[in-house]
Parts: C-alpha cells; structure tokens; sequence
C-alpha cells in the first residue's frame, strides 16, 4: 500500500478520536495541521507574491518600481517595534483606502441596486394572471428590512411588519441550516469514502 | 444517562449508520434541480473550441464535497472539446486545479497548452480578479509550470474576461460572490458556480437577478450533474450515504423533540 | 506624523481608486493595475508572513516556558517541513511538498472539517426545539431541505422537492437578499467613512 494513504489513513483516525474527547493524539494532530497549513501557505505566497511580483521583475526586468510594494511590505515588520509600529499603518492604510475605494461601486451597483431592482417584479402578468412569488419576495425582503430597522421601537405597525420578517429570517436560516447539515454529511462521507476504499480496502 | 454518554451514543450511531449505507452501491436516480440542468444545457450549448475559465476557489477541506462537482463538468467540458483556462484564487486549491485539470486530460487525451492550461494561483483574490479583467498576462505573467503565459497556445489572443465565455467558480466559500461583483458590472463576465450545499442559499439573489448565471450545489448537485452527463461518479455513490445521514439527523430531530414536549408536559402538571 | 499621514494615504488611495472607476483613460487603468496588482498583492502577502512570524514568536515562549511545549513542537516543526520540502525538492507537482499537502495536509483539514457532522448531529438533537412560532417555522424548513434535497424526496412526493425549492427561491431568498443590501449599505458606508478618516479602528483606535 502507499505509504502516503497510510500516514493520511492513520492521520484521519487520529483527528477523529477527538469524538470520544480531547486527548493528546488528537492535539498533536492539530498542532500538526496549523503547522504544515501555516508553511503550506507561506511557501505558496513566497513563490507567487515574492518571486513573481518582486524578485522577477527586479533582478531579470531590472523593474525599479517594484521597490515600492517591496519598502511598504517591509514596514509591515515595524509591527514588533513598539516604537515604531505606527509606520505599518501605512500599508495598512493603503489597503484599506484601495479597497474602500473599489468596493464603493461594486457594492452600490452589484450588492444594492441590482438586488433592489430584481425585486420589482409586475405582480400581474402578461397573461392577466397574478404573479404571487413577486408579493412574496416584495413582502419579504420590506418586512425583514424593517426587522433590521432599529431608529424606530418595533411597536404598532412597524412591530407587525418586523415580526413577519422574523417569519422570513426563520424560512431562511432554516433552508440555511438544512443545507448545511447537508455539506457536513457529504464532507464526512468523502471521509468514509477515503478510509473504506482508499486505506482500508473494504470496497472498490 | 450522561450528557457525554448520549453525545457517544449519537456519534456513533451517526458513523456506523453512514458506514454501513455507504457499503451500499445503489444508484439512486432523481430528477435535476432548474440550476443544474440549466448548467449543464448551456455547456451542452458552447461550440468547440470555446473557451470557459475554471476557478479552484476551494481549500482542501471541502475536498470530498466539491472535488465531484469540478471532476463531472471539467469531464462535460472537454467532452464537449471545449477549453479551459484553470486558476485558483485560494493557495490550496493551487495542486488540487493541477492535479484536476490533467487527470480529466488524460482520459481525453487533450494537450496541455493547448486545450486547457493551469496558470496556478495568485494571492488578494480582488486584485486579481480585477486584473485579470485588463490582462491576464499582467497578473499571471507565467503558468503555474513556468512557461511565458502569452506564449502558450490556446492562450494566445486571450488577453482578459472578453475571450472568456464562462467563468466557473468551483468554491466553498464566498469567492464566486467576488466574481460576481467585481468581475460581473465592470467587465461584464458570466459566472457560473460548484459550490458546498452549505452556500447555496447565501448566493440565492444572485441568481435570482439573473448576476449569476447558474448552480451547481453540493454532493447531490453533483450526482444530478453525473446523471445528465451519463457517467455516475462520486456523487452518485454518496448518494445512500447523504440519504442515510439525512435521515438519521430527522429522526435525532424528532426524537429531541418529543423528549422536549413530554418533560414540558410533565413540568406543567406538577406545577 | 503617526496618525495624519496613513489618513492621508487612506484618503488618497480610496479617491483615486474611486475616481479610476469612471475612467476609461490608459492612465488611469495603469494606475489602477499598478495599485491592484503590483502592490495590493504584495503588500497582503507581507501581511500573512508577519502573521507567520507573530506565530513563531509565540510558539518559542511557549516553548521556552514550557507551556504545551510538545505541541508547539510539534507544529513549528510542520511549520518548517513546508518550506524545506519545497527547498529541497520544489514545489511541482510530483516534489515532497505536494506529497505532504496531499498526505498530510489534506486529509487532517478534511477531517477537522467532517467532525462538524457529528456536531451538527448532536446539537439538532439536544438544541433543534420547536419552542415557539419562530422556532417552529425553523424546525419544520430545516426538515423540509432535508427530506426535500434527498433523491428519494420525488418518489414520495413530487411536491416535496417543488416545495422545498419553492422556499428556497422566494420567501428564503427575500430575507436573504434583505441582509444582502444591509451589508451592501453598510460595506458602503464603512467604505466612505473609511476614506474620510472617520473610522479609524485600523489605526488601533487613533
């Protein structure tokens, strides 16, 4: 057998002793695990941040301007100085200016305006008929906003119409949780999977 | 009986009951969900040659969820003699894509560079979506083997989102979300996506606004997939297992709840 | 100096990043690809490696005072196989270090990830109540998506299935879309606030 499935075998087994309770197979397993994803990871960022973005275009294009990222990544490390740590606010701050600006319109066009006029539906339709889902996808998304509207007590109207948006809110984390309790088992069964055919052998 | 003990008792029952159904090899044969055949009839759809980007979006962790989803339509794709141009915008999903993309190849003996190509992954996923929709060759400068990006074949005159018929976020998580707004209104991509069951209801509006174009959801996603596709794969065999499992999780429900409702009786009469 | 000049650099950053939306000009996509790609992305990956070195950090005073010393071995020492592998051997596909993420890594994160089946199982028997109208309409939508998705849902009934995708594409959809514009709203008006030098928390509170 592959000495690779029956490290990942034995592995799997040690991960899931943690069902019967805490105990030092499993914390070293997960010490492990940070470990390695920690490294995985640093190796992957190295290559295509560092190598690719940095060093490439420095030393083969003689690029120049890649000091720039270079110098502001660097003032990341003046983090463990305490006096001065103010100077990674600077890259920091470049990040979140950048993003702040890009996701203005991303998130005025994409996440509000497009979602706001995919709810106005013609509640009669061409035929003459009444188009029910568009009152309920109308009447949802207005009464679970007012659920989140909180300048205003939810009380009189306002309380009704919040409490009908409870209502929503319930449909949804329940087709929510639904679906989760859905992934979880298909993650476990892939583990099944793994251990039946793979390093038990029980079945093809 | 101790909370431990009841907390053992549902472990294990959960674990021999999936076991056991999964040792099981039915096919379980159900109609397609809308998302899904909709899904498959548009890839159905592409002429020959076309070109659809596959997103690796994924860590390793959701492996046994979505790997089924990405294996059945990479397998419809090239069925199909369409392109593809892998990526992943997660460093996990780095080797996964690779290792994806050239064991499907294989069973269709299609060249790399030419019919499909990794160009591997590049961090602050925003960025390069957006990037990618002014040069792919400035974000992805080399393919994940090294070689010069505008050098490849089928990469060549694929210079952003506007060669790109499709992109497909195979994802866990919310990157499709990036792609659907950052790389949706500013370069006008389609966007289709495989993704874990526990997900779907998050990227609902979406497709209800017509941003995202389809999906395909979860293990059972998958298998329905798998059924149009004429192939059974893995998500067809985990198919008794889900069920078993579903129906375990039911009767753990109801159980509960009687218990609840006797003690809640019983509490109301002796006070 | 601390604090006035990473505001001016959010300030400028956020409007030129803004503005460059509503222009087409090569200037502005040059600008724009420079600070996306070029710094963006290098720039985050010096995050995580500070993030990685505050880890080591703390993982040697465990060490040294002989707190879980043996686990915090244990994972500097993965934390080291990593990039050794890949010095030692690359990192293509066929090299020690793609050995390790697919034996090693792989396995034990899907693991981790599965335990929550066997969570999920016990909370919903202990915790999952119809304890009231809100809770009811929870309970019976989470059992209609699990009978509803299975394959063997059509053949007791076709409406189960029509149902379950009923909810889920209207009345689930709504609400969800409801939480989508407030966080769409609120991202915004972070972000404007963000730019104005009004939210400061990245600063640490300055």
């Amino acid at each position: 057998m592959d000495i690779g499935v029956i490290i990942a075998g034995i592995l799997t087994l040690a991960i899931y002793t943690f069902l019967y309770k805490d105990n030092p197979i499993y914390r070293a397993a997960e010490s492990l695990l940070i470990g390695l994803a920690m490294g995985y990871v640093l190796v992957i960022y190295w290559q295509t941040a560092f190598m690719d973005r940095i060093f490439s275009p420095l030393l083969n294009e003689s690029d120049w301007w890649v000091l720039i990222p270079l110098i502001l990544g660097l003032l990341m490390f003046s983090r463990f100085s305490r006096k001065y740590s103010w100077l990674s606010r600077i890259p920091i701050a470049l990040m979140i200016g950048a993003g702040a600006g890009v996701a203005i319109p991303a998130m005025l066009y994409a996440r509000t305006l497009k979602q706001i006029s995919a709810s106005v539906m013609p509640l009669i339709t061409e035929s003459g008929g009444f188009n029910f889902e568009a009152l309920v996808v109308i009447v949802g998304l207005l009464s679970t906003l007012t659920y989140f509207y909180f300048s205003r007590e939810h009380k009189g109207i306002i309380g009704k119409v919040a409490k009908l948006g409870t209502y929503f809110l319930m449909l949804f984390f329940g087709a929510t949780f639904g679906y989760t309790v859905m992934s979880r088992m298909s993650t476990f069964i892939g583990r099944i999977d793994f251990l039946l055919s793979d390093f038990l052998h029980i079945i093809k | 009986m101790s909370k431990d003990k009841i907390r053992w008792i549902i472990f294990a029952g959960l674990f021999l009951f999936v076991t056991l159904a999964y040792t099981i090899d039915i096919k379980m044969v159900s109609s397609p969900s809308y998302e899904v055949q909709k899904s498959f009839d548009y890839i159905e759809s592409l002429p020959e040659g076309t070109i659809l980007m596959v997103s690796f979006d994924h860590e390793a962790s959701s492996l046994p969820e979505v790997q089924p989803i990405s294996l059945v339509m990479i397998r419809h794709a090239f069925r199909n003699n369409l392109r593809i141009v892998g990526l992943s915008l997660f460093a996990e999903g780095t080797a996964i894509g690779y290792r994806t993309l050239n064991k499907i190849a294989a069973e269709y003996d299609k060249i790399y560079g030419v019919d499909y190509v990794f160009l591997g992954f590049k961090p602050q996923h925003i960025a390069a979506i957006l990037g990618m929709g002014e040069s792919i060759y400035d974000v992805f400068p080399h393919d994940y083997l090294g070689n010069l990006t505008d050098t490849i074949p089928i990469m060549i005159g694929i210079e952003n989102y506007d060669n790109i018929e499709m992109v497909i976020s195979i994802t866990d998580g919310d990157r499709a979300v990036q792609w659907i707004e950052y790389a949706g209104p500013r370069y006008d991509q389609k966007v289709m996506t495989g993704l874990t069951a526990a997900m779907i209801t998050s990227y609902d509006p979406y497709l209800s606004s017509g941003q995202l174009f389809s999906v395909v959801g979860g293990l059972k996603g998958a298998a329905e997939y798998e059924n149009l596709y004429g192939v059974p794969g893995k998500g067809n065999r985990g198919m008794p297992a889900q069920t078993a499992a579903h129906l375990y999780l039911i009767v753990m429900i109801i159980i509960g709840n009687i218990i609840y409702f006797r003690n809640r009786k019983r509490q109301g009469r002796s006070s | 100096m601390p604090t006035r000049l990473p505001l001016l650099i959010c300030l400028v950053s956020g409007v030129v990043m803004f503005l460059q939306y509503f222009s087409r000009h090569p200037v502005a996509k040059l600008i724009y690809q420079t600070v996306t790609n070029d710094w963006w992305q290098v720039i985050f990956a010096f995050t995580l490696i500070v993030g990685v070195a505050s880890f080591i950090k703390i993982t040697l005073r465990k060490i040294s005072q002989k707190k879980d010393k043996t686990y915090s071995l244990i994972a500097l020492g993965g934390l080291i196989l990593m990039p050794v592998l890949a010095l030692i051997g690359g990192t293509n596909i066929e090299s020690p270090f793609q050995w390790a993420f697919e034996n090693l890594l792989a396995p034990m994160q899907a693991t981790v990830f599965s335990l929550l089946a066997f969570f999920v199982a016990s909370a919903s028997f202990r915790g999952f109540r119809a304890r009231s109208i809100p809770a009811a309409i929870l309970l019976g939508t989470a059992l209609l998506v699990l009978i509803g998705r299975l394959p063997i849902a059509e053949h007791i009934s076709e409406s189960i299935p029509d149902l379950t995708f009923w909810i889920k594409n209207y009345p689930s959809m709504a609400a969800r879309r409801a939480i989508l514009i407030g966080i769409g709203l609120g991202s915004m008006t972070t972000a404007l606030r963000v730019i104005l030098g009004i939210e400061r928390t990245y600063l640490s509170g300055k």
